[in-house]
C-alpha cells in the first residue's frame, strides 16, 4: 500500500493523472474529463445507454476494429511491396518467414468482422429509430462511413495479388465500365463523339481512372495500395471524428425523449 | 440622362454599391472558375498518358497453322498473352476477344459442349461469338485480322468489330481463305 | 444424414424456392414475433440449427463450401443477425405490450436514471475490447487467410466471385445489366439510406425498440436488409458454383452442369408472339413496349399509389416526400419483380438496346 502510495505521490504520476482513484463522483467525473481519449464520453449517460442489450456495443466494436486494422496494417506495410514483381511473394513470406505469422490473418478477419459490425450497428440504429431528429445528419455521416468501410475492404482485397484478388477486383471494377455516360460500355457513352473520334473509350472512362489502365495490372495495384493505406483511412478518420462529435452534440446515445 | 443621375442625391451611393456588388460578382466568378479548373486538372492527374501493356498489333503465324473445320476450330494458343481466340472454319479465320461482354471475365472454351462459358455469371457463346445463354447482352467482339506481306496473319486489337452494330460485315473482321 | 433429406434441402434451396421461402420466412418473422421470441421457441430453433449444421458437416460438399476460410464471416454474420433480430424483436414485443397498457417503455424507465461513464460505460467497453481481441486471435490462429495461385489475367477461376459483401450485387447481375445492378442500384441504395431520416417523419419510436408505432419503416428496412441483401449474400456464397450455376448445399460442384438459359426479350414477346410479325427495324419502335412499361412503372404508379392504398401516407408526407419514397420503393421492388418475370416467363430484358448498352 505504501509502495502504491509512493508511486501515486510522485511528481511524474501527478503530471499524468490529475485526479485521485475514481471511487467518488468528483474523481469519476475528472477521470473522464481530464483524459483526452476518454473525454469522447460525457461524464454521465442514460442507464439505457450503457445497457449492452440496447446498444449491442456495435459502434464501439467497429471503432475498435478500425484501430486493429490500423495497427496490423501499419505492421504489414513493413513487409509488403505493392508491385506485381513482389506483392504475391511478400504476402506468402508473411506466412512463412515472419515469427507469429498471423498478422495478415488478424488484418483480414478483422476487416471482415468490421464490415459485419458496421451493418449491425446500422441495424441497431435503425431499429431504435436513432436516426430521427436531431440525429439526421449523423445518420448520413454514418452511411458514408459504411461506404468507406466497404471501399477499404475492396481496395485491400487486391493487394495479395493472387487469383482471388485480381478476379474479384476485375469483376468489381468492370461495373464502373458500365456507368452511364462516363463508362465506355454504359448507355449514352457512344453519343459523346468529336466527329468520328469517340470520347469515352476503354482508355478514357471512369474505370480507366479507377484502375489506371485498360486492365487490372501493375498500376492498379499501386493505386489501390495508396487508396487502401492512405487516402480512404484519412477520409474515414476525419468522418469518424465528425461522427463521434455529433453523437455528443446530438444528445449522446439515443433514448426516449 | 447624365444630368439626372448627378442631380439625384441617392444615386451616388447606389452607384458605389452597384460597382461594389459587380466587383464581388466578378471576383467570385473568377474564384469559382479557377477552383473548377484546378479540380479538373487534378482529376486529369488520375488518367495516365503512358500505359505499360502488351502491344496491340502482332503476328500469329501463317494460316496453315490454323487448320479449319466445318463447325469452326478454336485455337487457344494466344489466350493467355494476347487475350484472343483464333477460330478457323472451312473458308475463313476470325479473331475473337477473350473478354466476356457482360463483366469482362475470361470465358473458357468447353470443347465437348462446343461453347465459350463465362465462369463469372454463366454467359455462353457459340464458337461464332454469338451469345445464346446467360446475362451477356451481346456477342463477343472481333478484332481486325489481315495477311501481312510475309505470309503471316496479323492481328490488330486496336480495331474491333461489334456484331450488334453490323460491323461483322466488314471484310477486315475476318480472313477469307481462297 | 439420409440422402432423401439432402435432396429435399437441395431442392428447397434452388434460387426460386429459396427466394420465395425467404420472403415467406420474413413475413412469418414479422407476423408471429410474439411467438418465436419466447425463450423456448428461439432456443429450440437454435438447437435445431446447430444439430442440422453438425449433421451436415458429415457431407463432403457441404463442408467444402462452409469451411472455406473466406466464407466463415458469412456464417458469423448469419448467426449474429439471427441472434440480434431475436433480441430486438423480443424488446419490441415487450415494449409494445407496455405501450398498449399505457405504461412507459423499458428504455423510458431506465433513461430517467443517469450513471457515471466511469466505471459503467468505460468498463463494459474495456470488456468488449478484451473479448473481441480474444475472439479475433483465436480466429486468426485457427484459420489461415486464403492465398491462391499468383494472379493471372488469362485464367479466370471458375466460379469467379466478388468479395463476399458484394455478392448480393453480383446476384443482381443475373437479372439486370451492369449499368443498373452495378451502378444505378448501389447508388440508389446509398441515396435511399441517406434519405431515410427525411422521409420517415414519424416522431414516435425515437430511442427505443417498438414495432407497432412504426411498422412500415421497420418492415421496409428489414425487407431490404434481410431479404434483398443478407440472404442474397448467403445465396451467392454458398449456392452459386461454377459458371454461376446454382448448386444445392449437398451438391457436387460440377463445372459441366448444363442449365438451359434461353431468355426472351419483351419486344420479342410483343411482336413475335402477340402480334405475330417480325421485329421492327427502328430501335425506338421495337422497344416501345418496354419504354411504355418502364414509364408507367415509374411515372404512373406513384400517383396511383398516392390515391389507393398509400392515401394516408401521402397525406402525411406531402408531395415531394411521397414521390421520393415511392421512387425508392419502386427501385427496391424492381429486383424481386424482375426475378419473378424471369422465372415465370424467361424474360431477359424489358428494354433491350444492346447497340447502345441500354438494357433494362
Amino acid at each position: 500500500m505504501t509502495l502504491l502510495k509512493s508511486i501515486t505521490e510522485t511528481q511524474i504520476w501527478k503530471s499524468l493523472f490529475r485526479h485521485k482513484y475514481p471511487d467518488n463522483p468528483r474523481d469519476q467525473a475528472l477521470a473522464v474529463l481530464s483524459n483526452v481519449f476518454l473525454h469522447l464520453h460525457p461524464i454521465k449517460v442514460k442507464k439505457s445507454g450503457v445497457r449492452m442489450s440496447f446498444t449491442w456495443c456495435m459502434g464501439g466494436i467497429t471503432f475498435f476494429l478500425f484501430l486493429v486494422e490500423t495497427i496490423t496494417g501499419v505492421l504489414l506495410m513493413f513487409y509488403y511491396r505493392p508491385t506485381v514483381e513482389f506483392a504475391f511473394n511478400d504476402i506468402k513470406a508473411l506466412r512463412e518467414h515472419v515469427p507469429l505469422g498471423i498478422m495478415r490473418e488478424l488484418h483480414r478477419w478483422g476487416a471482415h468482422a468490421m464490415v459485419i459490425s458496421v451493418w449491425l450497428h446500422m441495424l441497431r440504429v435503425f431499429l431504435t429509430g436513432s436516426y430521427k431528429p436531431p440525429r439526421e445528419f449523423n445518420w448520413n455521416v454514418g452511411v458514408i462511413l459504411l461506404v468507406l468501410t466497404l471501399l477499404l475492404s475492396f481496395t485491400g482485397y487486391l493487394l495479395p495479388w493472387d487469383q482471388l484478388a485480381i478476379w474479384a477486383v476485375t469483376v468489381g471494377s468492370n461495373m464502373a465500365r458500365a456507368h452511364p455516360i462516363i463508362g465506355h460500355e454504359g448507355p449514352g457513352a457512344s453519343f459523346l463523339q468529336l466527329g468520328d473520334v469517340p470520347l469515352v473509350t476503354a482508355a478514357s472512362d471512369v474505370r480507366f481512372a479507377l484502375i489506371s489502365g485498360r486492365v487490372v495490372g501493375a498500376a492498379t495495384l499501386l493505386r489501390f495500395y495508396v487508396l487502401h493505406c492512405v487516402a480512404i483511412p484519412l477520409g474515414a478518420g476525419v468522418l469518424m471524428a465528425v461522427h463521434f462529435w455529433r453523437v455528443r452534440k446530438d444528445g449522446g446515445i439515443s433514448g426516449p425523449m | 440622362m447624365a444630368d439626372a443621375t448627378t442631380k439625384n442625391p441617392t444615386s451616388a451611393p447606389q452607384d458605389t454599391r452597384r460597382s461594389f456588388l459587380e466587383g464581388v460578382a466578378v471576383g467570385w466568378t473568377i474564384f469559382s472558375a479557377a477552383s473548377a479548373a484546378g479540380l479538373l486538372a487534378t482529376a486529369r492527374f488520375l488518367f495516365p498518358n503512358d500505359l505499360f501493356e502488351p502491344p496491340t498489333k502482332f503476328k500469329i503465324g501463317p494460316p496453315s497453322r490454323f487448320p479449319g473445320s466445318k463447325d469452326g476450330t478454336v485455337n487457344e494458343d494466344f489466350k493467355s498473352i494476347n487475350g484472343i481466340w483464333i477460330v478457323s472454319t472451312a473458308d475463313e479465320i476470325y479473331v475473337l476477344s477473350t473478354v466476356c461482354t457482360h463483366l469482362g471475365c475470361t470465358p473458357n472454351w468447353l470443347s465437348a459442349e462446343r461453347k465459350f462459358k463465362c465462369p463469372c455469371h454463366g454467359s455462353g457463346f457459340y464458337s461464332s461469338g454469338i451469345n445464346f445463354e446467360g446475362p451477356a447482352p451481346r456477342p463477343l467482339e472481333k478484332y481486325k485480322v489481315s495477311l501481312a506481306p510475309d505470309g503471316q496473319i496479323e492481328v490488330d486489337k486496336s480495331t474491333k468489330y461489334q456484331f450488334e452494330l453490323g460491323q461483322w460485315e466488314d471484310p477486315n473482321s475476318r480472313l477469307k481463305l481462297a | 444424414m439420409p440422402e432423401q433429406i439432402k435432396d429435399l434441402v437441395d431442392w428447397l434451396l434452388g434460387p426460386k424456392i429459396y427466394f420465395l421461402l425467404s420472403v415467406v420466412g420474413f413475413w412469418a418473422m414479422i407476423q408471429f414475433r410474439a411467438f418465436w421470441t419466447q425463450a423456448w421457441v428461439a432456443g429450440g430453433i437454435f438447437v435445431f440449427g446447430v444439430v442440422f449444421f453438425a449433421l451436415s458437416m458429415g457431407d463432403r460438399d457441404f463442408t467444402l463450401i462452409v469451411a472455406k476460410p473466406d466464407n466463415v464471416p458469412i456464417s458469423i454474420m448469419f448467426v449474429s443477425i439471427g441472434f440480434l433480430l431475436w433480441l430486438s424483436f423480443r424488446k419490441m414485443v415487450i415494449n409494445d405490450r407496455l405501450i398498449a397498457k399505457g405504461l412507459p417503455t423499458f428504455e423510458a424507465r431506465e433513461s430517467r436514471r443517469r450513471v457515471f461513464c466511469w466505471p459503467d460505460l468505460v468498463y463494459s467497453e474495456f470488456l468488449c475490447l478484451i473479448i473481441l481481441s480474444v475472439l479475433l486471435l483465436v480466429w486468426a490462429l485457427y484459420l489461415k487467410a486464403p492465398l491462391e495461385e499468383p494472379a493471372s489475367s488469362a485464367r479466370t477461376p471458375n466460379p469467379s466471385k466478388a468479395p463476399w459483401y458484394f455478392l448480393g450485387l453480383q446476384e443482381m447481375l443475373v437479372y439486370y445489366d451492369p449499368w443498373l445492378a452495378g451502378v444505378v442500384f448501389p447508388l440508389q441504395i446509398i441515396t435511399g439510406l441517406m434519405a431515410i431520416p427525411f422521409i420517415d417523419i414519424n416522431p414516435k419510436g425515437n430511442g427505443y425498440y417498438t414495432f407497432k408505432e412504426r411498422p412500415f419503416a421497420i418492415v421496409t428496412y428489414l425487407f431490404g436488409f434481410i431479404v434483398l441483401w443478407a440472404t442474397l449474400i448467403v445465396l451467392g456464397t454458398f449456392l452459386r458454383g461454377p459458371n454461376w450455376n446454382f448448386f444445392g448445399p449437398y451438391e457436387f460442384w460440377d463445372p459441366h452442369k448444363v442449365e438451359a438459359l434461353n431468355n426472351v426479350n419483351l419486344s420479342e414477346y410483343v411482336y413475335n408472339v402477340l402480334l405475330e410479325r417480325a421485329l421492327p427495324s427502328n430501335i425506338l419502335l421495337r422497344e416501345l413496349p418496354g419504354f411504355l412499361a418502364v414509364a408507367l412503372y415509374f411515372g404512373a404508379l406513384p400517383p396511383v399509389l398516392a390515391n389507393f392504398g398509400f392515401r394516408k401516407i401521402y397525406s402525411q408526407l406531402g408531395f415531394i416526400r411521397f414521390n421520393v419514397l415511392a421512387n425508392l420503393l419502386l427501385f427496391m421492388a424492381a429486383l424481386p419483380i424482375k426475378m419473378l418475370l424471369r422465372w415465370a416467363f424467361n424474360l431477359k430484358y424489358i428494354v433491350a438496346i444492346p447497340e447502345y448498352f441500354f438494357n433494362i
